[in-house]
Order: C-alpha cells, then structure tokens, then sequence
C-alpha cells in the first residue's frame, strides 16, 4: 500500500513540477508582451512629442499641393503658427492663409485640449465675418487635402491600443513599427494602423491605415528629415489615398522654434487683422 | 457539280461524313472551357467610343463612380423614429464593411456631410452623427432635415416615408452580388420598414446572371420540345436525330469558333444557340420532301438524290438569305453586332453544308423499314384522296388527309379570291403602318425584368418616392479658372436646374450651387433669404474653401472640378428610358440658346447619356443593319429567281409578316429595343424562307406541269388560252387552271413542310413564354408569331398574289418567260 501511496506521491510531485514549468514558461512567454505592450505605448507617446510638440512655439511657412490620380493640383499656402501649453496635452493653433488667391487673408484657428473636443474658429474676410465651427469631427479632411485634422493635430495615444508589430529598417533608419486599433470601433475611420517609428528621432517615418475591410486606404511617408534648431523635423512629407490615387505633399519652407509667440495672437481680434511680423 | 458531288459523297460515304464532322466538331467543341462571358451592355461600345472616354473624364474630373446601388428604406408610418433611425445607422455600418464598394462615398443619414448653425457656432458633420431619442431630438432633426435642399428628395421623401442609402461601387464589381449582400444585410432586420434594392448595376448583373441561366434553361427545353414535335411530324428517331445534330453542330461550331478567336460571349452573342436551332430546322423541308419522294419511288439512295436535286435550291437560297440578313451586320459599327452577325452567317453556312452532307448520310443509315412505315403514314393518308386535281402522272400524290386538305383550302382561298386576299392584306398594312408609325426606339433594362420582379418594383418605389434612380450629369466647362466661383455662373446654374426641373422625368437635381447657397444661409443665422449666391466671388470662395475644411473632399470634387472651370449638375432621372434624358438635353439646349452664358459650354455626361448614345448608336445600328439587310435579301431573291418580278411578290410575306410584327409591337406600346432589334434580323431570314420554298417549288411545278401539258395536248392548252379574257399572242402562257392546280399543290406539298416548321418552331419557342425575363418572353413571342405569320402568307397571300399578277409574271418583253429553265438550267453553285 505504502509502496503504491509513495510512488502516487512520486507522480504527483512530478506533475507539479510539470506544471510549475509550464507555468513559468507561459509567464515568460507573457512577460516581454506585456512590457513590448507598455513600450509601444510609451514609443507612440514619445513619438507625438518629437513630431507635434518641439520647442515652446513654431511658425512655419507650408506649403501644400494637392494632387489628383492624373496630375491635376490645387495649392495651399498657409503660414501656421503653434503654441504648446502642455507638453503632450493643450495646443493653440493659427493659421493664416495665403493661397489659393480668393481666399488670402482668411484666417483659422484651433484650440486643442487633451480631454475634449476642440475650439475652432474661420475669418472669412469677404464677408468680414468671424464665425465659431464645431469640432466634432477630427477625422475630417484637413483644408480639402488627404490629411485629416487628426493627422495634423494629433489623435490621443490612450484612445487606441498599441503594440509592436516588429522591428525593422527603412532605408536607412532602424524603425519600430507599432499598430495601433481603436479601442472603441467608433472612434476611428480604420480599424488599425502601422506607424514605422523611426529609433533615433522617435519621428513617424511612415505609416499605413487600415479600414473596417483590412484593406489599405491611406500612406503616410515623411520623404525628408531635417535639423531645425536641434529639433529633427519632418519637412517634407505625403499623405496617399491608396483607393483614389489622390496624394497631398507637404513642404515646411520655413521652420522657426521659440519665438516668442505671445497669448493675444490666438484671439478673435488677431483672427480678423493678423500682425505681419507672424504671419509673413 | 460540286455541291452534287458533295450530297453523291455522303450518299456513298455516310459513315466517313459522319466520322469527319465529328471529328471537326470535337475540335472546336475543345474551345468551350476558354470561354469569357461579358454581360455589361456597356462594353457593346468599345472603350475607345467617344462617349466612353468622354463619361471617363467626367468621371475622373469630378471622382465620381461609374456605378451605384440604391438601397431604398420604407417605413409606411414614417422613418422619424428611433428604431427606423438605428436601423438605418445600424445598416451604414454593416455596408461600410462590404468589399467591393467605396467605402468613403457611401451616402446615407449617417455619413451624408451637412453644413448647420447651432447656436453661434457653425457645424459640417454628418447629417445623423447621433441618433435623436426624445420626441423633441427627433422633431428637430425632422426640421432640419426638411429645410436642406440637399437632402430632401435624395435622402428622404417628401412625405417622410423613404430614405435611401447609395452606395456607390468599386471598378469591376458586381452589382449583383453586392445587391444580394446588402439583401442579406437587410434580411436580417425585422419591423415595419421596407427595403428595395435598385439601380443599374444590379438590373444589368441581375440580368447578366439569369441570361445564362435561362439560356442554359430554355435552351435545352426549346430543343426537347422541337424533338417531341419532329417525333410526331416524322415518326423516325434516326431522322429527327440528324437534325437535333446539325443544330448542334452548327451551335458547337460557331460558338467554339467565336470563343476560340478571344470573344467573350455577350448579351447579343449568348443568343446565337437559340437562333441556330431556330434556322437548323430548315432541313425540315428536305424530311419532307424525302418522305413524299421515298415513299413514290422506294428507292432510298435514289430519294434521297432526288430530294436533294428539288430541294437543294431553295435551301440553298434560304440559307444565304439567312446568311446574309445577318452577315450585313458584319459591317455595322458596334463590335458585338459584327461579331453577332458574322458567327450566325457562319452558323447558317454550317447548316446549309450540313443539309447536303451530313443529313443525305444520315438518310442513307435510316433502315428502310423504319423510314417505310413513318412515310406510310404519310402515303397512306395520301392516298385516301378520291380526286386528282391532275392528271399528267399517275405517279403524283393525292391529297386527301386532313393537314393537307387544311393547306389545300387555304391556298384555295388565295388562289380563288385573290382580289378580296390582296384588299384585305392591304387593310392589314395599312393598320400596321399606323403600329409601326408608334414604335419607340429606346432601351431600359429595368423594363427586361417583369412587373413583378424585384428589380422593377425597387425601381418603380423608390423612383416615386426619391428623385430618381437614373442619374446623368450636365458639365458646365469653361477655359478659364474659377470660373464657376462667379456670382452669376452659379446663378446660371441655378436658374438652368430649376429649368429643368420642370421636366416630368427629372426628379431632383443637385450642384455646387446648392452646397453655396445652404452655406450663406447657415453663415447668417439660418435666415431663409439668405438662401441664395452671394453677391462676390470672394465670398463664394470663401464659404466653399470653408467648406472644403470640414467636408469630405468627395462633397466638392463631384461637383467641380479642381481649377473650378467645371461644374457637374447632376440630374436625378426616374426612369432609365433613353428619352428622358434627351429630354433634358434638349431643354439644356433651348435654354442655353435663349439665355446664352458666354464662356460656358453645358455637355451631357454619366450613366443615362450612356445609355442615350448606346440607344441611338446601338439599336440605329441594329436598324440600319436590318434595312440594308432588307435589301440584299432582295437582291438574293432576284438572283435566286432570276427574275425581278418573282423576287419582288416573294418579298410580299417578308415584308407583310414584318409589317405586321412591328406593326403590333407599335400598338401594344413595347419598345423597339436590343432583344427586339436583335430579332428582326432573325424574323428577316426567317420569313423569306418559306416565300422562297412555295415559289422554287411552285415554279418547278408549273414548269414540269407546261411541259407535260403541252406534249400531251398543245390543242387543249390553246383552247384554254384564247378563252382567257386578255388573248395573249404566245401559246407558252400556263393556263390559269394550271396556275392554280399548281398552287394548291404547292400549298399541299411544299406548304406542308413550311407548316411542320412553323409549328415545330413555335412549339419549341412558345417555352420561352413562361421565361422570368422580358426579352425572353419577346423572343419566344415573337418567333412564334413570326412563324405563323409568315407561313401562313406563303400559303394564302403568295397564290392570291399569283394568281393577281399571273400575267404580269409569266410575260417578259411580251413573251412569255419559261420559268423552270432559268431556275433549273444552271444546277446551284458549290457549297
């Protein structure tokens, strides 16, 4: 009998330990997921801040060209002016446009906050007429170009969940590349993107959406990296409709950080009559 | 004596032709699994056409999509209520995922872009981007709906019943089956509301999938039909065998040829089997011919030499007037009627050399006793008959049974009263003018589908409830840019769709104009006069580059183009009848020629222009080629008979049975449109066939018959002669008794072979009645008709036309012509 009970206690002992293998090989294998999930996280965290929160404020001159499938173009030439009130939180935005020519002297501005919708406001200077326009939608085309005001502006890092996909090099750049999906279905037009994040800037070398079909529909290229007052700064970059064919290119012309810019250029007053010295 | 040889070979060789043509069918049997099959109607104008690349550019100037489905939602209490609005915000959803639609143009509540003022500040966002709960969420959202312009008639009706969901498609996906997904989609959902699917693509690849169904159907049972019917007309499973062969023969052969050379099988070319089964059974004269002279000389081989030699030269001309009704569309414009026409002439040509091949060796291996007793039949209600309405040969067949008796009696009454025959065909014709005069030339695909079907009540609901499930475009082009930013270009614009707005067909029309206006009004407080252009074209700019911030950029881009030369009007039709949209651009027409906008062209463009330019370049072509085929199956006759005036009375029931098809296509109100247009090519080669039987036959007849007369009693004939009204000075004029013993015996004789393929052939077609689509229906009705109609003029109009003109057509220069000479004089060339 006693024989029996110690070999069953053998056999247990044995498929405890078994078990307890088992066990600490699925923690293991969990383990790095869990800490590449925070990662992925954190990359996509630091990645905003180099990519739209650089130095205290910018101006840029930007220059913008739409282009359809056959070649055709429409051009936005717009001088952007931005304020950081929070790093990775509030933003205000001016836009002051120049192109196309029967609407020069328009103006736009948005005020950007972390937890909820923004504040926008259009001068249209034909009919003198400042006018609020409700934000409710970021996902909207950004002036008509393949940008969405999301793309410009930012979507915040808690409303997806991210992973890293793998590690790979684009060109010569050694790249994270993280897909991110909507952690609500609603929240967005895709249902996962991968961004290639670039290991040395933390800048988005490129990046690919996904829609509801898990077809491609868009591509986001940066096609040149520049140092701008030590702050690396994508200074041309495209956005492609992968279905239409339709792409925007983007040129920063002029890129200036820490200027300076003071509260009452982002007011309605400011909105109607700009002053020169900020927008040329 | 090629074609003598060719009938001798077979005659001596019957299992080597049967072996040859076998193997040369198995070889283009061989091309079947390449087959390609093409159902667009479109694609019957090349790719290169200039309404294609024109439609292309619209197209592509404006990113617009060449097809959409319109998911119309019904809700007979009325759709303002939130289980209605979840559903249709539930269904978006659930079409957003399908593959094969654009995604990002998907219009419904849900994702439409709507410019509104709440409070101070101005809103673009998607007409229902949360669904409205309480009574007082959903009376406003009703209001606000009803007071956008953009949205009423398109989005929702009038009275508050229907919304639609558009969904437009990816290149090169099936209307069908997406249609059959959303179906799916909406199968799930329960209550009270309705849901229709329409639009062209789904009548087009509905229709693409059940033609091939139906002919893979009706096909088959058109053929078992003429089967069953050939058994009772000649009781011989070998013979009837032999002619079921050379149908398929020449449908294995055509269609492998034409698959073979790269065609893909069309709309038009996927009815190429059914037309050569319908033109095979012309060998049904030689069965019966062969039957007659089987049982008189009970000698196979030399029946079937003998039946060849009389038979052989109407068939022959049969076939290449056949042949050539359809071979003239060879040179029309439009590529699948080329391609049509050419392998039907080809078909045809594979039947005629069937006729003097494969069927005498089929004759040849029938065993003797089988053929004795189905002609026994034949033989023995014969000769029953207690008169001999000629005495020359004893030999000759009597006519006395029932079928034949029938024939007899209507000959007579052609033969007898031809004065009252000819008034009251003229009657006839006159009345068929008056149908023919009504005929529209137009073609809907909608209205190939019936009724009842779902295709057309889809299109019938929501074309009453919404603008319209026809779209067509009128481009404003201009050279310069921003042209279509001026004041006064948008109040052009305006001005021209409120124009043709007036037009009963037009049910909406919608343009960047309307995109302005609603944004002034909502710029100033929502103030309905404000509801107009604005006065700069600054402003204009501004609001619609306002606009362009928010919108989706597909919002402006279908309405004008990039350097705002162009504008796109789009013209909401409710129906896909080609007059509807030549409607509106005559009214574009006038209106720009009373008001002239000097810089602006106004084009039409999109699916219902389409559809007006293949209607006239299409269905003109059909008609162009049909009226040229008229008359090279004239010429044919001409030379056939070697006589003007004998060509001329057989084109008499062509033209009659013609007349009086369409005559009765115009009264009943149907559309001359493709099925129809591809038909009277048919009816063509069809209705001449039995004309040229009852005169080849006739005249050989009367030839053999004067001859006869004149050795057995030249006195007689004379007598005869001088008692006839008008003395004519030769003594080569058949007798007047003689023309029409002759004729009654046409009409026994030959006529009974064209009745047997009248029934057979609409018998075997009639099937196609119970058809679900209309154009199948027509076919099987129209065949039919056709059939009887021109068979029964051979018999009872070409006797009493005859015996009318008998003078004028025995007398040439003042002679007498000695018909069976000519004819016969020259043996038929080869085959």
């Amino acid at each position: 009998m006693n024989k029996v009970r110690s070999q069953e206690s053998g056999v247990k002992k044995w498929m405890m330990g078994i078990l307890v293998v088992l066990l600490l090989l699925t923690a293991y294998c969990l383990l790095p997921t869990v800490s590449h999930a925070a990662d992925a996280s954190g990359i996509m965290k630091k990645s905003q801040l180099a990519f739209l929160y650089p130095g205290k404020d910018m101006k840029i001159r930007v220059y913008m060209k739409l282009i359809s499938q056959d070649g055709k173009e429409r051009v936005r030439e717009m001088t952007m002016l931005r304020k950081n009130y929070q790093e990775g939180g509030d933003q205000k935005y001016f836009i002051y446009f120049y192109q196309p020519a029967d609407v020069r002297d328009m103006t736009f501005m948005v005020y950007k906050y972390a937890a909820k919708d923004d504040d926008r406001w259009i001068f249209m200077p034909a009919l003198n007429m400042v006018r609020r326009i409700a934000a409710n939608d970021k996902r909207s085309s950004f002036v008509g170009s393949d940008f969405t005001y999301e793309d410009v502006s930012g979507r915040d890092i808690e409303d997806d969940n991210h992973s890293i996909a793998k590690e790979e090099k684009v060109g010569e750049r050694d790249a994270y590349v993280i897909k991110s999906a909507p952690k609500d279905e609603k929240g967005a037009d895709f249902s996962y993107k991968l961004s290639w994040i670039d290991k040395g800037s933390f800048l988005p070398i490129k990046e690919e959406y996904y829609d509801k079909r898990g077809e491609l529909y868009k591509t986001f290229t940066s096609d040149e990296i520049k140092d701008m007052q030590g702050f690396p700064v994508i200074t041309k970059r495209t956005m492609k409709d992968a279905k239409t064919g339709h792409r925007t290119e983007v040129a920063y012309q002029k890129t200036e950080f820490n200027i300076g810019l003071t509260d009452d250029v982002f007011t309605e007053r400011y909105l109607k009559k700009p002053l020169k010295k900020w927008i040329e | 004596m090629k074609r003598f040889s060719l009938t001798a070979f077979s005659v001596d060789h019957p299992w080597l032709v049967i072996a040859i043509v076998a193997v040369i069918t198995l070889g283009f049997a061989i091309q079947f699994p390449k087959i390609t099959i093409d159902t667009d109607p479109k694609n019957m104008l090349p790719a290169t056409s200039d309404v294609r690349v024109y439609n292309d550019s619209v197209e592509k100037d404006f990113s617009l999509h060449k097809d959409t489905i319109v998911l119309g939602i019904v809700n007979k209490h009325g759709i303002f209520n939130q289980t209605t609005l979840e559903k249709i915000a539930k269904i978006t959803d659930e079409i957003l995922k399908l593959k094969g639609i654009v995604t990002r143009d998907v219009t419904s509540f849900t994702t439409v872009d709507d410019v509104m003022s709440t409070g101070d500040s101005i809103t673009v966002k998607p007409l229902m981007s949360e669904i409205p709960k309480t009574q007082q969420e959903i009376d406003a959202f009703k209001k606000s709906i009803y007071e956008n312009p953009l949205i009423v008639d398109r989005l929702i009706s009038k009275d508050g019943t229907t919304t639609a969901i558009y969904i437009p498609l990816e290149p090169g996906a099936n209307g069908k089956e997406i249609a059959d997904r959303v179906k799916d989609i909406v199968a799930k959902e329960k209550g009270d509301e309705q849901y229709y699917v329409a639009g062209d693509p789904v009548a087009r690849d509905t229709f693409g999938a059940e033609m091939f169904k139906q002919m893979g159907f009706f096909s088959p049972i058109a053929g078992m039909v003429m089967m069953i019917v050939l058994y009772i007309l000649f009781g011989n499973f070998g013979l009837i065998s032999s002619v079921m062969a050379v149908a398929m023969i020449s449908v294995i052969w055509s269609m492998g040829l034409l698959i073979g050379l790269g065609y893909p099988v069309h709309i038009m070319s996927s009815m190429i089997p059914v037309f050569l089964m319908a033109i095979a059974t012309d060998s049904i004269h030689i069965f019966n011919e062969f039957y007659f002279r089987f049982r008189e000389t009970r000698d196979k081989k030399q029946a079937v030499l003998d039946t060849m030699k009389v038979v052989g030269q109407p068939v022959k001309y049969t076939a290449l007037a056949t042949a050539a009704g359809f071979g003239v569309l060879a040179i029309m414009h439009i590529i699948p009627v080329k391609v049509f026409g050419i392998f039907i002439a080809f078909g045809t040509i594979v039947i005629r050399l069937m006729s003097f091949s494969l069927i005498p060796a089929a004759m040849m291996l029938v065993s003797e006793k089988n053929i004795l007793k189905a002609a026994g039949g034949e033989d023995e209600k014969e000769n029953l008959a207690p008169e001999c309405f000629y005495q020359g040969r004893a030999a000759r067949p009597r006519f006395k049974h029932s079928g034949t008796s029938i024939l007899k009696k209507l000959g007579a009454i052609g033969a007898h009263k031809s004065t009252t025959t000819v008034t009251v065909g003229i009657i006839v014709l006159i009345f068929a003018a008056i149908g023919i005069s009504r005929i529209n030339v137009n073609n809907n695909m909608v209205k190939w589908f019936k009724k009842g079907s779902d295709v057309r009540k889809s299109d019938r609901i929501i074309n009453e409830k919404l603008g319209g499930t026809a779209l067509g475009y009128i481009v404003a082009a201009s050279e310069e840019d921003d042209f279509i930013k001026k004041p006064e270009t948008m109040r052009y614009i305006e001005s021209l769709q409120r124009d043709l707005e007036k037009l009963p067909n037009v049910g909406k029309t919608f343009s960047v104009v309307d995109y302005v206006k609603r944004i002034n009004r909502v710029f100033n407080n929502n103030v309905p006069a404000f509801d107009r252009v604005p006065d700069t074209k600054e402003a204009i700019a501004q609001y619609l580059f306002m606009f362009s911030m928010s919108a989706k950029p597909s919002d402006l881009d279908n309405v004008v183009d990039y350097p705002f030369r162009k504008a796109n009007i789009w013209i909401q039709l409710k129906t896909w009848d080609a007059n509807a949209m030549q409607d509106v651009i005559d009214r574009v027409k006038a209106y720009t020629a009373q008001y002239p906008l000097s810089g602006a062209q106004f084009k039409p463009a999109g699916a219902a222009y389409f559809n007006l330019v293949w209607n006239n370049e299409v269905l003109y072509d059909m008609l162009k080629g049909f009226i040229l085929a008229l008359i090279i199956v004239f010429v044919i006759l001409v030379f056939n008979f070697r006589s003007f005036k004998w060509a001329l009375i057989a084109y008499m029931p062509l033209l009659f049975t013609i007349a009086v098809i369409y005559g009765a296509v115009g009264f009943m109100g149907k559309d001359f449109d493709m099925p129809i247009s591809v038909l009277s090519c048919l009816s063509l080669g069809m209705a001449v066939d039995f004309a040229i039987h009852f005169i080849s036959r006739f005249r050989r007849r009367i030839g053999e018959k004067s001859e006869v007369e004149k050795m057995r009693s030249l006195e007689d004939e004379e007598k005869i002669l001088t008692s006839q009204p008008l003395n004519l000075s030769t003594s080569q004029l058949p007798n007047s008794e003689l023309i029409t013993d002759a004729l009654l015996w046409t009409a026994a004789r030959p006529g009974k072979g064209i009745i047997r393929n009248a029934i057979l052939f609409a018998t075997a077609f009639s099937a196609m009645i119970f058809a679900p689509l209309t154009p199948y229906v027509t076919v099987g009705l129209f065949i039919a008709g056709m059939m009887f109609l021109s068979a029964l003029m051979s018999i009872i109009y070409l006797p009493a036309l005859i015996v009318m003109f008998r003078r004028w057509l025995f007398i040439v220069d003042g002679k007498t012509s000695r018909c069976s000479l000519p004819i016969y004089g020259r043996p038929p060339e080869a085959d």
